[in-house]
């Protein structure tokens, strides 16, 4: 009876032991789990952002520390370390999350500031060159009339009999386009005129084509078609006599006709 | 002495067995967050990802096998594994934010520095 009672003695106590080592591992992840605790309940950032978390990561720590102290529980205390220590990364996360959004919205906020000034700026120097761009058209080739603001390009622009612009127009086209981008309330009718050589009708088709060709390039550049009107008046409304070369001349050309700032356009002629 | 001492292993081990029902609604908690993690996108190479669905893969496992405790215990390890990843990479995709927002800024700031 008394060996029997030491052999049980000493088995339990060899049981006890080889708790204790499971024990270890247990215990080293308890500590572990402890201390991620303690500095995480300290963050008064993490705890104000993701109290849940923090809540969580206390509950399954306390449950950790309540197994440790039941025998042969070495599975359960680590399991549940491992959870608290998981809930304490997550609510860091959180947190940051939490922080990053305010520095987003602060960040957003100066953007859209600095997008305003940029904008303002930019208007401003538009504004100056657009009106410094009126100047130059209207003391270089436009005149008021009843009809409006008129620019007449001579024959510069075509050849005799051919509806393609002259490479030396491109500089003049580009100006109006530069003109109409600067002023997106104007809108334009080209107006095409020949001389009085050749049949009347082909001249009417001649015009129109050369006033057409003008409107394409600014089409082709961007400019909206329905901002821009085009006619041929063929040989009418001569500028000079046909007689002589010099008024032929005068008479073949184009005229732009600018509508007020309100995108008022005069009527075609009659 | 040696019978009680048997008696009440035997019967601390039932009450082990009795006390862990098969855990079904923590398996689709654990699935679930895997699913989240994912959907704000998570790339299979990630390792803490193939973590968390090794987890998975063992908490299912163990579920067939009809150990209900390991199961749990590998599904709810799981679960805030994949809760950490997906935290991770909504991290990761704001500090991503910052700096193009931060970026834009200087651009922005050096547009406006050479107007007059």
């Amino acid at each position: 009876m008394r060996l029997a009672k030491i052999r049980v003695l000493l088995w339990l106590g060899l049981a006890a032991l080889g708790g204790c080592a499971a024990h270890g591992d247990a215990r080293q992840a308890l500590e572990q789990a402890r201390s991620d605790y303690e500095q995480l309940a300290a963050d008064d950032a993490v705890l104000a952002s993701a109290p849940k978390d923090v809540v969580r990561a206390g509950e399954s720590l306390a449950r950790a520390e309540r197994l440790s102290s039941y025998w042969g529980s070495g599975e359960d205390v680590a399991h549940y370390a491992y959870l608290s220590q998981r809930y304490g990364a997550i609510a860091r996360e959180h947190s940051r999350q939490v922080a990053q959004q305010r520095q987003l919205e602060r960040l957003q906020q100066e953007r859209d500031g600095l997008e305003q000034a940029l904008r303002e700026a930019k208007l401003l120097s538009v504004q100056q060159q657009s009106s410094w761009l009126e100047e130059q058209m209207d003391s270089l080739a436009t005149m008021p009339t009843e009809r409006g603001l008129v620019m007449t390009l001579g024959d510069v622009l075509f050849d005799t009999g051919r509806a393609e612009l002259k490479s030396s127009a491109n500089r003049i086209v580009l100006k109006l386009y530069q003109f109409l981008t600067l002023n997106p309330q104007r809108v334009v009718r080209i107006e095409g005129y020949t001389d009085s050589r050749g049949p009347a009708a082909e001249n009417v088709e001649l015009s129109r084509a050369r006033a057409q060709t003008v409107a394409d390039v600014l089409i082709d550049l961007g400019i909206e078609a329905k901002r821009i009107e085009v006619q041929g008046y063929g040989e009418a409304f001569p500028l000079a006599a046909n007689a002589s070369a010099q008024g032929r001349a005068q008479n073949r050309r184009v005229e732009i006709v600018f509508s007020d700032d309100q995108g008022q356009l005069s009527p075609p002629r009659e | 002495m040696t019978l009680r001492l048997c008696a009440v292993l035997a019967l601390s081990l039932l009450a082990g067995c009795a006390s862990d029902p098969a855990p079904t609604a923590q398996l689709q908690l654990t699935e679930e967050a895997l699913q989240q993690a994912h959907a704000v996108g998570a790339d299979a190479e990630q390792e803490d990802l193939r973590v968390a669905e090794a987890g998975l893969a063992a908490a299912r496992e163990a579920f067939a096998r009809e150990e209900y405790r390991e199961a749990r215990m590998f599904a709810e390890r799981a679960e805030l594994d994949a809760r950490l990843v997906e935290a991770r990479i909504l991290t990761a995709k704001s500090s991503a934010q910052i700096a193009e927002l931060k970026s834009r800024i200087r651009q922005l700031r050096t547009e406006l520095g050479g107007r007059p």
